[in-house]
């Protein structure tokens, strides 16, 4: 017995030994000498979290599970500095020459929030859970590649092999997957299916009951007031900072949910909110205001990037019912025109009071690495804009002061944007006055955005809009290039949806699109963004216009934001794990 | 009169189904639905959209979602949320639930305020403490309640700022957001109750103020009319105290309209104080009706027009029943 014992305790002493921590960089965060255990984050979110069952939520993960799922064993991870991925549940992985298969070994040690380990069989779970289509998940579509299945398998006790049916940089985020609880959930669904998985962990459960990965847990949370979230205490046994002291330093989260952005910044004004994201110059005059008063100590980072999303004039290049329309709208020329006629300094100042940038390419300008800053530029000079309409044959000028061709075909389209929009409703109104202003008769709209969602979405070759002015967002730091909007016959490839090409271009954006995406090579994947960004920019299929800028706040006690140039839309402000309060 | 009930009962079903028949027809009426939002999204494929159409039934004829719709409300099953996947009845509950809080309480301070100061305004008629009830009165039926709201939370800033200068003391007098502190769950009992009541300070104020007003002008004009009557006058003659005559003979008579009003309450005890809500981030149903009708949760917002119609109804039951109580001259047959 006494032999059985000494056994059993050199196991646990050797993989305890053998267990080797993820160790958090000090270049992720700015102040990272500095760190002090406890203390309890204060921050704000609109709306509640629908649901803690990670199979079943429609929109994207509630934010209080972003700390407790999204941040937990994720297999790979990258942090602030970099867009490579680094092992992080896993102590290796190694993708073949072929970029067809990714072979991962899973890090000892890692424990769910009751202690039990994780294991392999968790991510096969969390797998076949998110690739049953009567589960339903939200997670089920990164699992193909052109409806081809990527398949996840065990290749060993502690390894896994993802293999890709071709390659595709876009899919190595499913590598980065977090994984389900087997021992609770994986019961749960074997016992009763889809519908029992679905069934558990719902708004009206226990939520103290679940178990998590993440640094923390959520142990209650009362709807549409707040979450409120603790340290997982076994998640510092996995994850250090580089003085060795054991991770997250917070000793947990309150998500305060305020329904509304006003709301959310009286909290931050009054002092009860650590963090705060302002929306505008209005609420950073206010903080600053707050912060001179005396009121608050915080600090106020403004115009920090410009937000990762992107709004554009698009039209119409299907209108068989109206040759004169449809030709005009085909016409690289008129487009280029048409984007001389976007004034977006003026945008920039009137709507924005400074705080955006005027946007050239279709990628956003926050993802640097990819964005080519040389694309052609089409700037606001309404003389050039006539210059180019007149190159089309509009030369003269109707009675009502409208440029027309030599047939007396005058130059017109309907312009409309989703109502609601107070900023693009302005958008709108500062193109339309220039637009009238060098002889085009503009007719402009906002309508309601389901309606814009019809008419874009239409297919065929006779469509019912002119030119719909309307946003993008979303997108990825591996190839940020819209899986369906730029190749044709894609459903968001919004000025032609005929099913095929119409311009050369087009067929060469598609082509190199597919080839970028397959190419693993990061560098050579960019030298061919910057084509398709080159062709994009010169044939004007989107006309984009201005990019509003993101803004910062937080409380002067809290600390571990990423360093100055890190912070953006895209990463944040900070690590989580490594924020601390002073 | 239970016979009048019986029958007001019965007259009830087909009130009920015109109004619900309404309400879906209105709901299929809007342009879209909840799932449209979905289909801008570069990353969700046009097959998963169309999954989840299936899932739920919305591209089915409307006659045939209405009554299926209708066959499980008469089970008591107000249908899913397409946002959260969860009955709209739990949805409901907890928003509802903190409105009353709030609505309750603003109706304890309406009627506590109001009847005295109608009557006090009424007694001393052109006075000038009538003369400021009456300015008061005006103010609060003119200014908005979310700009009112709004105006109470800068006072509250402004008081932070008078008490740091003058006493050191850099603290909100009152919470200007949410339903309970941070650290709520940490409370006794007793300090949770005393939490929310705290929370509950500056909205209900603002919410009161406007019934209150209109309230005090009523009370007000119907107080003078009774006063000058015959037969306060003939109470006065048999010298009766002045007291007896203004709460007893003059009051009850007055007040007889707003009696008539309470059954029309019980919607509006659910129905939440509307935009003060939303100012003072208050978890009620407003900003839970707001989210649906945006995102075109559809069932969420019928489950909430369903309530209030049922509600609306009985209130009017109510109402009938209560007048009956309070006036002698109303007999029902």
């Amino acid at each position: 017995m006494k032999k059985f014992l000494l056994v059993l305790s050199l196991a646990a002493f050797l993989s305890i030994t053998f267990a080797q921590p993820f160790v958090w960089p000090n270049a992720w965060s700015a102040d990272a000498g500095n760190a002090q255990m406890g203390g309890t984050l204060r921050v704000s979110q609109l709306s509640d979290p629908r649901t803690f069952n990670p199979f079943v939520s429609a929109e994207a993960a509630p934010v209080v599970l972003r700390y407790a799922d999204g941040m937990g064993a994720s297999l790979i991870t990258r942090g602030p500095d970099s867009d490579d991925w680094i092992p992080y549940a896993a102590s290796s992985f190694k993708i073949s020459d072929d970029g067809t298969v990714v072979d991962v070994v899973l890090r000892d040690g890692i424990k769910w929030s009751d202690g039990t380990p994780v294991t392999i069989k968790d991510y096969l779970f969390r797998y076949e859970a998110e690739t049953d289509e009567e589960v339903g998940s939200n997670g089920f579509d990164s699992w193909f590649i052109n409806d081809k299945p990527i398949i996840l398998e065990a290749t060993g006790e502690n390894s896994l092999r993802f293999t890709f049916p071709e390659p595709d940089r876009t899919a190595l985020p499913i590598v980065a997957m977090v994984p389900s609880p087997d021992h609770i959930l994986g019961e749960v669904y074997r016992a009763g299916g889809a519908e029992a998985l679905k069934a558990e962990w719902g708004i009206e459960s226990d939520v103290s009951k679940t178990v998590w990965t993440g640094p923390f847990i959520p142990t209650a949370f009362t709807p549409g007031e707040r979450a409120i979230l603790v340290k997982n205490p076994y998640f510092g046994e996995w994850n250090k900072d580089e003085a060795g002291n054991a991770l997250p330093y917070l000793d947990g989260i309150v998500e305060n949910i305020v329904g509304d952005g006003d709301a959310g910044l009286n909290l931050f004004l009054a002092g009860e909110l650590d963090t705060y994201g302002p929306r505008n110059l209005d609420d950073i005059g206010s903080i600053n205001v707050a912060v001179q008063n005396g009121d608050i100590d915080a600090v106020v980072m403004e115009n920090v990037a410009p937000v990762a999303s992107s709004q554009f004039i698009v039209f119409n290049w299907n209108k068989e019912s109206d040759p004169f329309k449809q030709k005009v709208f085909r016409s690289a020329t008129f487009r280029q025109a048409i984007s001389h006629l976007v004034d977006r300094e003026a945008m920039i100042e009137l709507i924005y009071g400074g705080a955006a940038s005027p946007m050239w390419s279709n990628v956003y300008q926050v993802n640097s690495y990819w964005v080519d800053n040389d694309v052609p530029k089409f700037p606001f000079d309404p003389e050039a804009a006539a210059t180019k309409l007149a190159s089309l044959g509009f030369t003269e000028k109707n009675s009502d002061g409208f440029l027309v061709d030599a047939d007396g075909n005058e130059l017109g389209f309907t312009l409309v944007t989703n109502s609601g929009n107070n900023q693009r409703e302005q958008i709108l109104e500062i193109f339309t006055d220039a637009a009238r202003e060098v002889g085009i008769n503009v007719d402009a709209q906002a309508i309601e955005f389901s309606l814009i969602v019809d008419q874009l979405l239409s297919e065929g070759t006779d469509r019912p809009f002119d030119a719909i002015l309307i946003g993008l967002s979303g997108g990825s730091r591996d190839w940020p290039f819209g899986s369906n909007v730029i190749p044709c016959g894609t459903n968001l490839h919004m000025y032609n949806t005929s099913g095929d090409c119409i311009a050369p271009q087009e067929l060469l954006m598609t082509k190199l699109y597919y080839q970028g995406r397959g190419t693993l090579d990061t560098p050579a994947a960019r030298e061919i963004g910057l084509k398709i960004q080159q062709i994009q920019a010169q044939i004007q299929p989107q006309i984009y216009t201005v990019s509003p800028a993101a803004h910062y706040s937080w409380l002067s006690n809290v600390g571990g934001q990423h360093a100055d140039g890190q912070v953006n839309p895209i990463v944040g402000t900070r690590e989580i794990v490594l924020t601390f309060k002073k | 009169m239970i016979p009048y009930i019986i029958r007001r009962i019965i007259h009830l079903i087909p009130t009920f189904i015109g109004a619900t028949l309404l309400a879906f027809l209105i709901s299929q009426l809007v342009p879209g639905d909840f799932f449209k939002q979905l289909e801008l999204q570069p990353n969700v494929r046009p097959e998963t959209i169309s999954r989840m159409r299936d899932r739920y039934g919305i591209d089915e004829p409307w006659p045939v979602q209405y009554v299926k719709w209708m066959g499980n409300l008469l089970r008591g099953d107000l249908g899913d949320s397409f946002a959260s996947n969860q009955p709209v009845t739990q949805i409901l509950a907890t928003p509802i639930k903190n409105s009353m809080y709030l609505v309750v309480f603003s109706l304890i301070l309406l009627w506590l305020f109001a009847v005295p100061m109608g009557v006090f305004s009424a007694v001393r008629q052109y006075s000038i403490a009538d003369q400021i009830v009456s300015a008061i009165s005006y103010f609060g039926l003119a200014i908005p309640n979310f700009f009112f709201a709004q105006i109470i939370i800068l006072g509250i800033f402004m008081f932070r700022s008078f008490t740091r200068e003058y006493f050191d003391y850099n603290q909100l007098i009152l919470p200007i957001a949410q339903m309970t502190s941070s650290n709520h769950s940490e409370m006794s009992a007793i300090g949770q109750a005393w939490d929310i009541f705290k929370h509950m300070l500056a909205p209900s104020f603002v919410v009161a103020t406007s019934g209150i007003a209109g309230f005090t002008r009523v009370l007000r004009s119907q107080m003078i009319e009774y006063l000058s009557s015959d037969f306060i006058r003939t109470a006065r003659a048999k010298g009766l105290g002045r007291s007896t005559v203004t709460y007893k003979h003059a009051l009850r008579p007055a007040i007889i309209p707003f009696v008539a009003g309470i059954g029309g309450l019980l919607p509006s005890l659910i129905g939440g104080a509307g935009l003060v809500e939303i100012v003072f981030a208050w978890p009620g149903i407003t900003p839970t009706y707001l989210k649906a009708l945006r995102q075109q949760d559809i069932y969420v917002v019928l489950g909430l027009l369903i309530v209030s119609t049922i509600l609306l109804m009985i209130g009017n039951i109510i109402s009938d029943i209560l007048l009956a109580v309070v006036d002698p001259r109303i007999r029902y047959s």
